[in-house]
């Protein structure tokens, strides 16, 4: 049996009273581009949070590449990038000397970290911005250059965390691209993101997290069975999109009907 | 759907989710109008929110107890330096002296002005920034901004020592009320837009790279001027062996020479604020009714004078000036290639996870010192903090030179007490090491680097930058109250052999316990924590008192010597403890990284 990427048991993460997290149970094969989905509040920043060694599990476990995996556990972290909700920048370092100071401490020597700097700054388009403190650059250029960071040193499992939030169509293809290379190469990812066109066109394998619980997990395909077997008679047969996937496994709630009562908006 | 797009500000109809309509918008006014006033009550109510949400947790109630107790501390100050102007005012007032009291009104000045240059790392102040996003007026704004910035260390001492003035005068010639009140009021205007506007434009030139060269090139000069002073004070050295009689005559000789000087120095002073003050009672004294309104007329356009100059910044940072500067150094971007990009980027992540590894590590501290390097070049209070203490030393080591002239012999202990100073000024970076980390204190969590490197890599830069600041010290101290006995030269060494690992130890702990964000941008508005500034210091007093007792000893047993063999000693214990400290990091930061990062990725 193949080793998985990524496997949490039982994870778990209490706030006092609040569980934010309950009892998450999942595992990402290698090489997966594993989607993880949820509506605001549901725990996908924590659950992120928990397999990064940012947030300690209040219970469970995570094993990364089959090894346990916490904050101590330092030669993991050279194996994982992650792009975390606060994007980890240095606001008074301009993009070149953030990526150096990322690449060495990911243990990079000086010529790799140079190297690799030029490149994905090229790749990115920051090339021309390096005047600019990253304090200064757009939120669409942070994101961009949270991503190089989380990919210097070439890591073999990547937890973005939104990272298509702010990011214009022609970087978000490109960003795209990349991720598709790093799969194509025996890479495995760990995506959160609202946006769905994007996991479908791109995620193997989706999970959903909704009040802290996961309610779904394995291959689109297997949820667009799992929901169309729910439906009435003829609406078994209509191939759904993974928004409507979504919206009928979390349930799409009173939204529509609370906006048409906000009746004094424009 | 009439009047949608007529809504004005507030939107809403009466109950809130109505039909808008202009007329049920709030109407905006001015800076007491309707909406402003809603907004500063909005404001007050948000104040309130943000300190009873913070009794929620320990922190917040230690921050609070820190904060009475220093509260208290600092009243007590200034009632302390109140009675005192009181009872000196009463003297002057009551006895004539009307030519010394612009003096009292001088000190009252400097005091008002350099409380804040000394404090403004340890003030919390409201970041005003936060509100451009909304509808306020630059006049609220502006108000806004006078009446948080009021409630600091220095309007409490400056409003007691005016307090103890007015008491003075109201109990020596109760007549002059209400000159006196006019007078203060607007004194006590000019200082507090003074310091703000002193500190506004100030934060605005050292956020330019230029300016910040220029302004330390005045710096420079400023010291080596004085260290140019030398051989006069050498000359004065010399002379000041003589008898007491021989002094006096000096004395009077100098007042002779100085006389016209200080004649000079009078008639100037009595056209700046200071002296418009005091002459204004002179004047009502003296039945010169209008002299004494001119005196306070003049005075008010001292005080628009520095409003306007006040204005001028808060306009700029009202119509959202970012402070944040661009690195001197131009990173060639021409002429790459750009075959690295097609040669697949999307393919040199997966497969290549280590590329060449640094050699025992040593990669990760030297990218540590390096990083931190670049951002204190950029990190004004930082580098305030770096160069203040260089300023204490300078003043307060005038404390060890009467009449003009050092005493001879060298006061032994001015030295070790010069370091203090200069060991006192670094306690914002030894005691809070992670506070300009900001969001990038998750990277240190993310990455293969442990804390204990982490802590260590800024532990050596920090050292080594107050093995410097303490070198320059030591040769100010010298160069100003003459060269210490070797023997003081070697006790001082080794007692910050012992004292700087010893405050870097707690200052680790209290970075990763007790963190704050420093906002790299400003000098003052920082939303410090008066915790970390009571209880890092009161660790500090200590540390001090046991160096102060081993050199009191010493000193007194006339066997300075002795001192070096029992710091050396204490030296070997602290580097122990330190080092215990540093291996502890990992767990104490894992254990904290909850609250680490969730304070210094707060927004500012």
């Amino acid at each position: 049996m193949e080793t998985a990427a990524i496997h949490t048991y039982g994870l778990t993460r209490r706030f006092g009273a609040l569980t934010a997290v309950e009892n998450v149970t999942l595992s990402v094969a290698p090489g997966q581009f594993f989607g993880f989905l949820g509506p605001n509040g549901a725990g996908k920043s924590t659950t992120i949070k928990m397999l990064t060694g940012l947030l300690e599990p209040s219970a469970g476990r995570v094993e990364i590449l089959g090894q346990p995996f916490d904050a101590g556990a330092l030669d993991l972290k050279r194996q994982i990038g992650v792009v975390p909700e606060g994007m980890a920048l240095m606001g008074r370092l301009t993009a070149t000397e953030y990526l150096h100071f990322v690449g060495r401490m990911y243990g990079l020597d000086r010529k790799t970290t140079d190297r690799r700097t030029e490149e994905l700054l090229d790749f990115m388009q920051l090339s021309n911005e390096n005047k600019k403190l990253v304090t200064d650059f757009s939120h669409g250029m942070q994101k961009k250059l949270a991503l190089a960071a989380a990919v210097i040193h070439g890591p073999k499992v990547l937890f973005l965390d939104e990272p298509f939030e702010g990011v214009d169509a022609i970087a978000a293809g490109m960003l795209k691209t990349m991720l598709t290379g790093m799969i194509n190469r025996g890479a495995t990812i760990f995506l959160t993101t609202h946006v769905l066109e994007i996991v479908e066109r791109l995620c193997s394998h989706v999970a959903i997290i909704s009040q802290g619980r996961l309610v779904a997990n394995g291959s689109i395909e297997e949820l667009r069975a799992g929901v169309a077997s729910t439906l009435p008679g003829a609406a078994q047969e209509q191939r759904l999109t993974l928004e409507e996937i979504f919206l009928s496994i979390v349930g799409a709630g009173g939204g529509q009907e609370q906006a048409q009562e906000l009746s004094w908006l424009a | 759907m009439a009047g949608v797009g007529a809504a004005g500000v507030g939107g809403g109809g009466a109950d809130g989710l109505g039909e808008p309509a202009p007329g049920n918008a709030i109407n905006a006014g001015g800076v007491l109008g309707p909406l402003a006033r809603a907004q500063y009550g909005a404001l007050a109510r948000l104040r309130w929110q943000m300190f009873t949400n913070g009794l929620r947790s320990n922190k917040g109630a230690l921050e609070l107890g820190a904060r009475t107790f220093s509260f208290i501390v600092y009243t007590v100050m200034g009632l302390a330096v109140g009675a005192g102007a009181a009872v000196a005012t009463y003297f002057l007032v009551s006895g004539n002296q009307w030519r010394f009291l612009p003096v009292l009104f001088w000190v009252l000045g400097f005091i008002w002005q350099m409380i804040p240059v000394m404090l403004a790392s340890f003030q919390e102040q409201f970041d005003l920034g936060i509100l451009l996003r909304f509808p306020v007026r630059f006049g609220s704004y502006v108000l806004l901004y006078i009446v948080f910035g009021l409630v600091d260390v220095s309007t409490i001492l400056g409003g007691l020592f005016c307090a103890g003035i007015w008491f003075g005068v109201a109990a020596a010639r109760p007549g002059l009320l209400l000159w006196i009140s006019l007078a203060l009021a607007l004194f006590a205007a000019f200082n507090i837009l003074l310091v703000r506007a002193v500190f506004a434009w100030i934060e605005r030139w050292l956020a330019q790279r230029k300016t910040r060269e220029i302004l330390g090139a005045v710096f420079m000069v400023g010291l080596l001027s004085l260290q140019l002073m030398n051989p006069a004070i050498y000359e004065k050295r010399h002379s000041g062996r003589s008898g007491h009689q021989e002094q006096a005559e000096q004395l009077r000789a100098a007042k002779a020479r100085y006389a016209p000087l200080l004649k000079n120095a009078n008639a100037v002073q009595k056209w700046l604020p200071p002296g418009l003050a005091a002459q204004s009672l002179q004047q009502a004294v003296a039945q010169q009714p209008d002299a004494g309104l001119g005196s306070l007329g003049l005075l008010g356009v001292y005080v628009l004078l520095v409003g306007g100059i006040l204005a001028i910044r808060l306009k700029a940072e009202y119509r959202g000036e970012n402070l944040g500067v661009a690195p001197s150094r131009v990173v060639a971007v021409a002429g790459r290639g750009k075959a690295a990009v097609n040669a697949g980027i999307p393919g040199m992540a997966a497969l290549d996870p280590g590329g060449e590894q640094m050699i025992h590590g040593s990669g990760p501290i030297a990218a540590i010192m390096e990083k931190d390097v670049r951002s204190l070049l950029r990190t004004l209070p930082l580098l305030y903090a770096i160069g203040a203490p260089l300023l204490l030393v300078l003043v307060f080591s005038s404390i060890f030179i009467k009449n003009g002239a050092v005493q001879t012999p060298v006061f032994p202990l001015a030295l070790p007490i010069c370091m203090v100073y200069a060991q006192l000024g670094f306690t914002q970076i030894f005691y809070n090491n992670l506070g300009t980390e900001g969001v990038g204190i998750q990277l240190y969590f993310l990455s293969p680097t442990p804390m204990r490197t982490v802590l260590l890599a800024k532990n050596i830069l920090h050292s080594f930058l107050f093995a410097v600041v303490a070198l320059v010290a030591g040769v100010l101290t010298a160069l100003r109250v003459g060269i210490p006995d070797i023997a003081v030269v070697a006790a001082t060494g080794a007692w910050l052999l012992f004292s700087l690992p010893c405050n870097l130890a707690a200052g680790n702990i209290f970075s990763i316990k007790m963190p704050y964000r420093v906002n790299p941008g400003r000098i003052s508005r920082q939303r410090g924590s008066q915790a970390n500034a009571l209880l890092s210091l009161l660790v500090q007093l200590g540390f001090l008192a046991i160096g102060a007792a081993v050199f009191t000893l010493c000193w007194y047993l006339d066997r300075m010597w002795i001192a070096v063999p029992v710091f050396l000693a204490l030296a070997i214990v602290a580097v122990f403890v330190w080092r215990q400290v540093l291996n502890n990091a990992d767990a104490l930061a894992n254990e904290r990284r909850d609250v680490l990062m969730a304070t210094l990725m707060k927004a500012t």
